[in-house]
């Protein structure tokens, strides 16, 4: 461990270790959107030396004061105090000057490069003709102090998940940063590799930074944070410590009433699955990626009639891929994939939506919407199957969509690019939870999802397999979903299909082991 | 220490689809007026006087009806953000078939029957033309900006062929160019200007039509989509290509349209080179598709004000005070401060201290 806080890396935030007051403080921020106040008088301080845990549900605001922090949205009112000093953040470029770096939940890295090449990128104390190898050492020493694997000169390409967000990490720390915003960053990890990055996290607090953890998971929040700031509809509502916080009281003030603690009870499954006529049926499908070498590696997989079929893995595992071909938005190699019987290889999305498939995809924004067009149209582009869109009727339809999900929005008409990521995602949802008639294929549905609309959603999936035999291909980062929807798991790890499981009789190290290996 | 910060508004500007165009075209005329001034000592207030005589000149008419059915070819495309740069061509392909038609089938001698037969001729050719893009575009991947470009010089330089030689006329007093089509193929003109019955029908028509389209039908709806995300459209089971070929495809039957139109209407017959024969509508469509901000409703207006800055043009090269350029002098000032005032409805500047 002091082998570790001696590192170069750490040394230049302990100097601030001795100080008592903050290093960033906001006083009376407050941000407006048209038709929303997406902060309201945030007033919040972040010490040296704490993990401080930003909670709240969608659209609460943690995006938006995050953006604030990195200088990419300039609150309307109030101050950010860097230091001890007011400062206006300007950019991304100026916050990372000031020592604020984000960790985005998507990392940000060229696949192209090696991690060193990315690394030092950015780096300019080495100058122009910055050879990678001056870095190569602190950052093999990093990912071994925390055991994660991480050769430096691989193509960022070959890695997983897990090494990409431990690459965006050691970024941050080699632009010396005294505040770690991280972005969801650790939310979708396996338990076992989460724990490294706490571990991780807590040194770097040892050594005088600080890290700002925004989640909307509260088992994360209790776990890791020192304290645990909560915002709810852009109000902070709350600061508790961690030893004084009960998970029900955080969810309370995060939800604004009594969550019914039936948070995890069994989800009504369709009876006589196995007598089901298959819906699709997947047979040694190889999948190559733009450049050549294969990320889906002849896999075989069958969804019934109202049968969740789950697919748990680490992202980038092959998934998307796996995802797009069954869609029909890539051509698959080889293999079959027949949807209601239908051959539908590589025919495109044309013929499996014909067939009644529905599609939550993993890119909202590239493939769910188009954010310049309103609700109401990203509605009517999949619902109206006529020439001609009867408004009235779509209006109509939206808005129960905008009442169940309780999406907010002002009304149908606003363009979907006003809305938050997670009523952007409601939106897309509830659309192909609507127009599905014989498959779902699902990838990551609730990821920017709050708990209780996460749960919300996982609902109406299960009823849409129960009550209209709808089959669900559920492909989830979040090992949770996938076991408390699942009639059927799937470990998929390297674009192979390593475990299948019944639901009722698994383990979850087991998977957890499969996924990784 | 002061810092101009350039951000993006997040609420958009309010009257932006008015203010924007508004703003654009008085600082343009300000920004002519002002080379005018340096370059040829034109009095300021003078030139005011002939823009507003311009602007109620009964000759503004014609072009108005005109370049607002280019904006209509263009306001498809340009919503589907395929980049038609091509109008001038399909408007050429189109005058081309109709020229055919007029002068060497026998349907010409055919009363109403030949009037529709070259309208409606002169849009199957100017929609062949575009698709030729819209082809190379969907399934070969080749921008559309560059090659309805090119295509333009293509159509431009057939039709010269043509008229240099298969076409040329018998009584043309040694110009080079084609006899005059029949008289029972000539447009009506509305009493007191120079403009067209049947074009005012053809505007009327199609307007309806095309904004029929945007509002109420799917292929409207996936033709925005395309304009702007392709990629959720193809995820939503829609062949994107089909749709790069259609939104081209209306747009240059428009456009051909036109130049069948103007040939029954204006010129009647075809002159040699046919690239200095009119007035590049093709071109000036451009800046009447962006001034109505892409809203249909907005288009007579804004080829209103471009049709009278032309006005301006000619009388003052007419007075002798310039050449062609004058024309282009407006145009280009106006499109450019258009482009600043768009930036400008998009984006705020805030100074920081």
């Amino acid at each position: 461990m002091s082998a570790f806080l001696s590192n170069k890396v750490f040394s230049n935030i302990s100097k601030f270790s001795r100080e008592v007051k903050p290093l960033v403080s906001l006083r009376g921020i407050t941000k407006k959107f048209p038709g929303v106040v997406a902060l309201d008088n945030v007033s919040l301080d972040i010490y040296p030396g704490e993990i401080l845990a930003l909670l709240g549900e969608n659209g609460a605001g943690k995006s938006t004061l995050v953006k604030i922090l990195y200088g990419l949205y300039t609150p309307d009112k109030g101050e950010v105090i860097v230091y001890g000093e007011k400062t206006k953040i300007l950019s991304p470029r100026h916050a990372v000057s000031k020592g604020i770096v984000l960790v985005p939940q998507t990392p940000h890295l060229i696949d192209s490069l090696s991690v060193l090449e990315n690394l030092i990128i950015g780096l300019r104390e080495y100058g122009v003709f910055a050879r990678v190898d001056l870095i190569e050492d602190r950052v093999r020493e990093i990912a071994l102090s925390i055991g994660i694997e991480l050769d430096p000169r691989k193509p960022v390409a070959t890695l997983s998940y897990t090494q990409k967000q431990l690459v965006s990490i050691i970024r941050a720390l080699l632009l010396k940063a005294r505040v770690l915003l991280v972005d969801e960053a650790t939310t979708l990890l396996p338990s076992r590799e989460k724990e490294k990055f706490y571990t991780l996290f807590r040194r770097f607090t040892e050594g005088g930074g600080s890290v700002v953890l925004i989640t909307h998971k509260v088992v994360e929040a209790l776990r890791v944070a020192d304290r645990i700031a909560v915002l709810k509809s852009g109000r902070l509502v709350g600061v508790i410590d961690r030893d004084r916080a009960r998970v029900e009281d955080v969810r309370k003030l995060m939800f604004g009433k009594t969550v019914t603690n039936n948070l995890q009870v069994r989800l009504k499954r369709t009876e006589h699955i196995d007598g089901g006529k298959r819906v699709l049926e997947v047979m040694g499908l190889w999948v190559s990626r733009w450049f050549g070498d294969y990320v889906v590696r002849g896999v075989s997989l069958s969804v019934r009639r109202g049968e969740v079929v789950g697919i748990a893995g680490i992202a980038g595992n092959g998934q998307e891929e796996l995802v797009q071909a069954i869609v029909g938005l890539v051509k698959p190699v080889r293999g079959s994939i027949r949807l209601l019987g239908v051959d539908v290889t590589g025919k495109g999305v044309e013929l499996t939506r014909k067939l009644g498939l529905g599609y939550i995809p993993d890119i909202p924004m590239r493939y769910g919407v188009s954010i310049d067009n309103t609700i109401e149209e990203n509605i009517a582009a999949l619902l109206v199957r006529g020439k001609i869109i009867k408004w009235r009727r779509v209006n109509e339809f939206t808005s129960k969509l905008i009442r169940e999900y309780d999406v907010k929005a002002p009304h149908p008409r606003v363009p979907v690019k006003v809305l938050s990521g997670g009523n952007l995602m409601k939106v897309l949802v509830s659309r192909e939870l609507a127009i599905a008639r014989s498959l779902l294929v699902a990838h990551n549905p609730t990821r920017a999802l709050d708990e209780v609309s996460a749960r919300l959603v996982r609902r109406m999936i299960r009823e849409k397999a129960v009550g209209e035999g709808v089959g669900v291909l559920l492909v989830s980062e979040d090992l949770d979903e996938v076991l408390e929807l699942s009639d059927r798991i799937l470990v998929i790890n390297s674009g192979r299909i390593v475990g299948v499981f019944d639901a009722n009789r698994v383990e979850r190290e087991r998977i957890e082991e499969l996924m990784v290996a | 220490m002061v810092y101009l910060v350039v951000l993006r508004r997040t609420k958009p500007l309010p009257y932006a689809s008015i203010l924007v165009p508004v703003i654009s075209i008085l600082l343009g005329v300000l920004l002519s007026s002002i080379i005018l001034y340096l370059l040829a000592s034109i009095p300021p207030l003078a030139l005011f006087n002939l823009i507003v005589r311009s602007f109620t000149s009964p000759t503004v008419l014609k072009d108005t009806l005109i370049l607002t059915l280019i904006g209509l070819s263009l306001v498809i495309a340009f919503k589907a953000s395929i980049w038609n740069i091509g109008a001038e061509g399909q408007f050429h392909m189109g005058m081309l078939v109709a020229t055919w038609i007029a002068l060497f089938t026998p349907i010409a001698s055919i009363p109403v029957l030949a009037k529709i037969t070259c309208i409606l001729a002169g849009a199957v050719a100017g929609a062949l033309w575009a698709i030729l893009a819209g082809v190379l575009r969907a399934y070969v991947g080749l921008d559309e900006v560059p090659v309805t470009l090119m295509l333009n010089y293509v159509a431009y330089y057939v039709l010269d062929v043509l008229v240099y030689g298969p076409w040329r006329g018998r009584f043309t007093y040694g110009y080079i160019r084609t006899d005059e089509i029949p008289e029972n193929l000539w447009l009506t003109l509305i009493p007191g200007t120079t403009a067209h019955v049947e074009v005012l029908a053809t505007v009327l028509i199609v307007g309806l039509a095309i904004w029929f389209m945007f509002k109420y039908t799917i292929v409207g709806l996936r033709l925005r989509i395309l304009g702007s995300n392709p990629e959720f459209l193809r995820a939503s089971g829609v062949n994107v290509k089909h749709m790069v070929v259609l939104a081209l495809g209306l747009s240059g039957a428009i456009a051909g349209m036109v130049g069948a139109l103007y040939l029954l209407g204006d010129t009647h017959r075809v002159s040699y080179p046919v690239e200095a024969q009119t007035a590049g509508y093709g071109y000036l469509g451009i800046l009447v598709a962006w001034l109505s901000m892409l809203d249909v409703r907005g288009l007579p207006l804004a080829a209103y004000v471009v049709s009278s800055l032309r006005v301006t043009g000619i009388t003052m090269q007419i007075a002798g005070l310039g050449g062609t350029a004058i024309v282009f002098l407006f145009m280009g000032s106006v499109l450019l401060t258009y482009t600043v005032a768009k930036v400008f409805s998009e984006y705020t500047i805030v100074i920081r201290r």
